[in-house]
């Protein structure tokens, strides 16, 4: 079949990668301006940092590309075509509303469009407005995509929500997806503006996980528990598993808080319901667990203090510090009189981006290698939990360090070897 | 002794007003159809209305007079040059200082104190902006996101009545769009008896919320006792040091850094001002920093313009256009020789509900005396007894005194001339129609009586309205934080037109000092103390505390 891909999103590249592996002839428009204007020439090379840093999709996809069934595509090649997938982000929504003005203005063509943008429950049915053919019609795939293991999971779904109720365009994307449905046990067939619902909803179940568990283990902190058995015995419950079970210093990202804000807005606003609002207040709260931890050991008085920080991006894996746990920190630090030095593995340029402006700049500290942030620093603050920093030379820290204090918001450490090795530590409710 | 009733002047105007008496004020209306323009006088956006009230022109050029034979120009001159104008406590009194624009100059002694004040001001700005940014944490390193003021008098009428007056204020730059956006939750506490207190302490989060304590001495009982009770409880809450405590939850506002060094605040969190500001003036001062906090620097600095564009013009202006000046004089006029001894503050705007109250303390703590400098006592009346409401509340309460009474009561009425938007409900819309109606409809019953209608004299007489009762108005085109500042500096310099005429200090509040002595003495009488020395009422009342036997019938 022939499809054209539509957007930037990591889902995107996957499915051009995956399509094409199963003979599909795929065109991609990955940085599509709107309008039927062409689009600048893109290769792999482009790839956003999130595509570049997923296990084995670049390798695929220029292999897919020199099979010749994948090619980077302008608009007016690409709209050619009967099957289109959307994956534009949140805030592109003028995009897919011109895609669709663009392909609807013959009425009589055939056309199935995948949408997996988050553009909020019920967008979908508003792009299908803009079509009058009896055989156009938009339907919705939630993009369900862990990053790290997107090509496995696109390969090998254990289910799939199809939001689609036209037979005749449902043929068409159950051929589409037929080469993945080896291991599928259910194919979730349901309304467009259902499936819509459905995602927002897991979103939100996953983010009240998260919170509860962040305050579960903020209330470990007080009474001296270690919420790592509490954890642990709480996933052996069948009923609640091991999934999203992590206490940590707040998450961050592009769409993971953007999808629970629309959620909250939409909840307050018809239900007047504050669960997930308070969700997100609370995890801004948690964002800031480190200093706070900081602040108290310091008897609130960090003035003229040396921080160091390990881990400056929302997760591992990324350059991306788009409402990460360290931009409210490294400000909160600055206005407290602290000199503070930072290491991330891919972050630090966005970092230096983002403090450009601060007016205390000149006391943030951009440090090549994790161990420089070390010197004569009265904390170590870790945030993100990238896999170099979970062995560091414990000897060398401890040597460079004015006090040996670790606050951990991520748990990586091993508390009770720190302790041994007369470091103060400081965990997520441990 | 040396009088102004004794002058020439004074016994004119008593001749006037015995010849006034008999003529009712609607019949000043019906004689003269320019009384409007010729009594009412405009100071860019203010307008105040005189014509309500019961004289004529040449009454005003009489009461000029006086002010001249009171030498007033000359006071005005020593007021704003920083003369000791408040002889017993050897001050000037220069809070016209606090609102000078940045660069402009005020010598005191020889130094130049506009230098500390806008020193003041920028550090004022920096407490604020730390605080709106949510960079001042309390000590469970939360940020603080709700702030009560501790003051009484002068350290909470102005910054509350303030704070209520402008909420409505619309963001204009960062610093009042970023105020807004932090939105800090503003409380202000005053009463000796902690109730306010009390309340407040059950719903606040005790690591959110930061005092500033207010207070000129820095030893203000009522205050301190409430600060007292504020630390007591924080460190019911708190696991920091003592020293912490204070610095993370505690501001200081006092022109004695010294005393507040000594209750534990360190110098970075203590704003001044100074000897020179009286209580009751400081509202221009460090004392407003609520209102920066609640609206903003930007809509605080507007206040402060809007009281200098007043300053200017009662400096300036001749006494017969001076609006302070004319304010005041209409006060003499209806004190001293129409003999009226009440005085109601009626704003028909909500957000004036202060009003009344502070210019009780304006005027009262400030004219509320009978000693002229001389040390003498004066022979005729000074400050009338002030009281008000809003408005059209008011009007269900004791605006039937007012219509049918045997007291004779002056009003001033106070009304913004515009208010909600075209974004505003058409309902809200109509609510402020109303409210303009009603403003005028009462100014004019109470000055014209039911000579308005035309079959008045067939009612009975209890449906009669005998009017006479003499009404300013005051009317902003709209409330903002310019004219507000241009309506508060005009009562200010009215009080003090009205001193200087009398003959008496506006700037000390002796008649305060006694109680605060008794009181203590009275702190070990209630503890058990030998109560011999004590009058019979009030050992008896201390007696049926302490639960020994009283004769109570």
């Amino acid at each position: 079949m022939k499809i054209a891909i539509w957007g930037n999103e990591l889902i995107a590249w996957t499915a051009a990668a995956c399509f094409a592996e199963m003979g599909n002839e795929v065109l991609f428009v990955p940085h599509y301006k709107g309008g039927s204007e062409n689009t600048r020439k893109s290769s792999s090379k482009d790839a956003p940092a999130n595509v570049k840093e997923e296990p084995g999709l670049i390798k695929q996809f220029e292999e897919q590309e020199n099979s010749g069934r994948l090619q980077f595509s302008n608009s007016s090649n690409a709209s050619e075509a009967i099957l289109h997938l959307l994956a534009f982000l949140p805030k592109q929504i003028d995009l897919a509303n011109s895609l669709c003005e663009l392909l609807a203005i013959d009425e009589s063509r055939q056309l199935v469009l995948i949408n997996t943008s988050n553009f909020g429950i019920g967008a979908s049915d508003k792009l299908q407005e803009k079509f009058k053919g009896q055989q156009q019609v938009m339907a919705y795939i939630p993009d369900q995509l862990p990053a790290g293991s997107a090509l496995k999971n696109f390969k090998q779904p254990d289910h799939l929500i199809i939001g689609c109720q036209h037979d005749w365009a449902l043929m068409h994307i159950r051929a589409l997806y037929r080469p993945f449905s080896q291991n599928l046990s259910n194919w979730l067939i349901m309304s467009a503006k259902e499936a819509e619902y459905t995602k927002f909803a897991i979103t939100g179940m996953l983010a009240l996980r998260l919170a509860y568990i962040n305050d579960l283990a903020n209330l470990a902190d007080e009474l001296d528990v270690d919420i790592d058995i509490i954890r642990e015995a709480m996933g052996s419950d069948e009923r609640i598993g091991q999934h999203y079970l992590n206490p940590g210093c707040g998450f961050g990202g592009e769409h993971f808080p953007q999808y629970i804000e629309g959620l909250a807005g939409t909840l307050s606003e018809a239900r007047n319901s504050s669960l997930l609002s308070t969700v997100l207040e609370q995890n801004e709260k948690q964002k800031e667990l480190p200093f706070r931890k900081l602040w108290r050991h310091y008897d609130c008085d960090l003035q003229g203090k040396t921080i160091s920080i390990w881990g400056l991006a929302f997760k591992p894996g990324t350059a991306s510090i788009s409402n990460a746990p360290s931009l409210k920190i490294i400000d909160a630090l600055l206005n407290q009189g602290c000199t503070v030095q930072v290491h991330d593995p891919m972050a630090l340029e966005n970092i230096q981006q983002h403090f450009e402006q601060h007016i205390y700049r000149n006391q943030l500290q951009l440090c090549q290698h994790e161990m420089q942030t070390l010197e004569n620093s009265d904390g170590l603050l870790l945030l993100t939990e990238w896999p170099q920093y979970s062995s560091p030379d414990y000897q060398a820290m401890s040597e460079l360090m004015n006090t040996q204090l670790i606050i951990d918001g991520r748990n990586l450490f091993d508390k009770e070897f720190l302790q041994e090795l007369g470091f103060t530590y400081q965990g997520v409710g441990r | 002794m040396n009088t102004i009733s004794a002058g020439p002047h004074w016994q004119a105007l008593q001749a006037l007003a015995e010849n006034q008496r008999l003529q009712p004020i609607h019949q000043l209306f019906s004689e003269n159809p320019e009384r409007f323009s010729q009594l009412s006088f405009r100071l860019g956006a203010l307008l105040v209305d005189f014509s309500k009230q019961h004289y004529q022109q040449e009454t005003i050029e009489q009461l000029i007079a006086l002010a001249e034979e009171s030498e007033l120009p000359s006071w005005i001159d020593k007021l704003f040059a920083g003369v000791e104008v408040n002889h017993t406590e050897n001050r000037p009194a220069l809070h016209t200082a606090l609102r000078l624009p940045e660069g402009r100059e005020c010598f005191l002694d020889g130094q130049n104190i506009s230098i500390d004040v806008q020193e003041n001001l920028k550090r004022m700005e920096e407490l604020v902006n730390h605080i709106h940014t949510g960079q001042w944490r309390g000590f469970s390193g939360e940020a603080i996101n709700t702030v009560v003021n501790i003051g009484v008098g002068g350290s909470d009428l102005g910054p509350l009545m303030a704070c209520n007056a402008l909420a409505e204020t619309p963001a204009r730059d960062d610093s009042s769009q970023l105020a807004q956006q932090a939105a800090i939750d503003v409380h202000f506490v005053s009463s000796m008896d902690g109730s306010q207190l009390a309340d407040l302490l059950k719903v606040l989060n005790p690591a959110r919320t930061l005092f500033v304590i207010a207070s000129k001495s820095f030893t203000t009982i009522d205050t301190m006792a409430n600060a007292a009770t504020a630390k007591e409880w924080l460190c019911k809450h708190a696991n920091c040091s003592d020293t912490a405590l204070v610095a993370r939850h505690f501001i200081g506002v006092s022109s004695k850094p010294e005393k507040m060094l000594d209750w534990g605040i360190p110098k970075q969190n203590q704003l001044e001002f100074w000897e020179w500001t009286g209580g009751r003036y400081s509202m221009w001062s460090a004392i407003g920093l609520l209102i920066a906090l609640k609206l903003g620097m930007s809509t605080f600095k507007d206040m402060l313009a809007g009281a200098h564009n007043m300053d200017e013009h009662f400096r300036l202006t001749p006494l017969k256009e001076n609006i302070p000046v004319l304010l005041a004089l209409t006060g003499i006029w209806n004190i001293n020789f129409l003999n009226i001894g009440a005085h109601a503050i009626l704003p028909y705007d909500g957000r004036l509900k202060n009003l009344p109250a502070y210019l009780e303390q304006l005027e009262m703590e400030s004219n509320g005396k009978s000693v002229n400098r001389q040390g003498e006592t004066v022979d005729y009346n000074t400050c009338p007894i002030l009281w008000g409401e809003i408005g059209t509340n008011a009007q269900h309460a004791f605006y039937q005194l007012l219509h049918q009474g045997t007291e004779a009561v002056m009003c001033d009425f106070i009304v913004a001339a515009k208010r909600y938007g075209p974004d505003a409900s058409q309902e809200l819309r109509h609510q402020h129609q109303l409210n303009l109606a009603n403003c005028f409809a009462q100014s004019r019953i109470l000055a014209l009586g039911d000579s308005v209608l035309e079959d008045a004299h067939t009612a009975p007489a209890h449906k009669r309205y005998q009017g006479n009762q003499p009404c300013t108005t005051i009317m902003l085109n709209e409330l903002s934080p310019f004219t507000f500042g241009q309506l508060i500096a005009m009562y200010e310099h009215k009080v003090f037109v009205q001193s200087v005429i009398w003959g008496i200090n506006p700037f000390d509040q002796w008649g305060v000092e006694l109680g605060k002595q008794v009181a203590t003495n009275l702190l070990g009488q209630l503890d058990g103390e030998n109560l011999e020395t004590l009058d019979a009422s009030t050992a008896g009342l201390i007696k049926t505390i302490n639960g020994d036997k009283v004769g109570v019938m």
